[in-house]
């Protein structure tokens, strides 16, 4: 199928979700999809038309959803899985903890709106501890794609991983294009979508867009950044991170806490390796916060571009 | 190309049908205009005429017609 940029903004990354969703019968004849009675706001309602025998609605039972894929994984079946991300790290995490983690179940774990779009909503549905949460547990693979095509090529990507996998999905319809033309995308293989020499930005999900934004206000005040799409979570691009590093100053940006994120992966592993370097965590403080709209949230933690801009510009 | 060829373009790339058919088309009406059809189309407008709809436009935008008043008031797109 010839993507569309815009489209994929337009349906946002559930959308995309749900469209990649509709290729992979075609490629894959042992795919089912679960839902805790989320079809319609995870993309699906097409693959549910197109494949009523492969969709599974358990209602709202998030435990259920995940023992229900896991029972269809082990039958050597593809499951997908669809929930809020706060359920998904949260609600059903015993399940996820022994069917997908210590049993290695094939089961797509999908952890829609993660982060604050759904901050309308309140504290039981923003999620800013998944990442926190699921990097606790062995063997998942973690995928945060930065928009619709990524996000597109990532659920397509997941069923080719032999194993139980995460897939974050951040941002919320009319999501910003970080990819307006088709690309390489491998798992675990980070993308350098702007080159510079002053310092490296590395973000996540949602926040590549806007990392990229505040780069290019930079740049037209001659500090020059790196712009490094970190969409594999794990296993991380130890190489990309490596090499930002050797730049002398990181920034980190993530839709999520400052506890356990991206940001502490990294620095976890810059410490591990003993390098050296300046990095600066921009993510969420350990804290509750009350309902709000979305882009009001992003605005008073600082997660948008001119916030991030002068950050960076004080952070050196 | 003029404004009404590219609109009923649109229609044309969106969901895969002759064009003949277009001006008959509503939301809902035939199976490729679902909500995934809809962004599609939207998509497509958007880049015909070089335009940012609205949300509100966006979810008013239910038939050929409607469209083409939605574009002229809204967007000063001649047709």
């Amino acid at each position: 199928m010839k993507l569309n940029p815009r489209m994929l903004s337009r349906l946002g990354l559930n959308g995309s979700f749900g469209l990649a969703m509709t290729e992979l019968p075609a490629l894959h004849e042992n795919i089912g999809v679960f839902t805790a009675d989320l079809q319609n706001f995870s993309g699906l309602d097409r693959f549910a038309k197109d494949f009523p025998d492969r969709m599974f609605n358990v209602g709202i039972a998030e435990q259920n959803l995940i023992g229900t894929a896991a029972g269809y994984a082990s039958e050597g079946n593809i499951a997908y899985a669809t929930t809020y991300a706060s359920f998904a790290a949260m609600r059903d995490l015993d399940q996820v903890s022994v069917n997908m983690a210590y049993m290695q179940l094939n089961v797509k774990l999908v952890g829609l709106t993660a982060g604050f779009s759904t901050g309308i909503l309140g504290a039981t549905h923003i999620c800013t501890t998944d990442l926190a949460i699921i990097q606790a547990l062995p063997n998942i693979t973690i995928l945060s794609p930065a928009d619709g095509m990524e996000t597109y090529k990532a659920t397509l990507a997941a069923a080719d991983i032999d194993g139980p996998v995460y897939l974050r999905l951040t941002g919320s319809m009319n999501n910003p294009i970080v990819y307006k033309e088709d690309f390489d995308y491998h798992v675990g293989k980070a993308n350098v979508i702007m080159d510079g020499s002053d310092l490296a930005i590395i973000a996540t999900g949602s926040m590549v867009a806007i990392g990229l934004e505040a780069a290019e206000r930079l740049s037209g005040e001659g500090i020059n950044c790196k712009v490094i799409d970190m969409h594999t979570i794990r296993p991380l691009d130890k190489d990309a991170v490596i090499e930002a590093g050797k730049i002398g100053r990181v920034v980190t940006i993530e839709e999520h806490g400052v506890v356990g994120g991206l940001g502490s992966t990294i620095c976890q592993f810059y410490n591990e390796l003993g390098i050296s370097t300046h990095l600066l965590n921009i993510g969420v403080p350990c804290e509750y916060t009350k309902a709000a709209r979305y882009q009001s949230l992003l605005l008073k933690y600082g997660l948008n571009s001119d916030s991030i801009a002068d950050r960076i510009k004080k952070f050196i | 190309m003029p404004n009404e060829e590219k609109y009923i373009q649109a229609f044309v790339n969106a969901f895969g049908v002759d064009s003949s058919v277009v001006p008959t088309l509503k939301f809902q009406g035939i199976e490729a205009w679902d909500s995934v059809g809809h962004m599609s189309l939207i998509a497509e407008l958007e880049d015909a005429f070089d335009i940012m709809m609205e949300t509100d436009d966006i979810i008013d935008l239910d038939s050929y017609e409607k469209g083409k008043k939605i574009l002229s008031t809204n967007y000063g797109i001649k047709f």
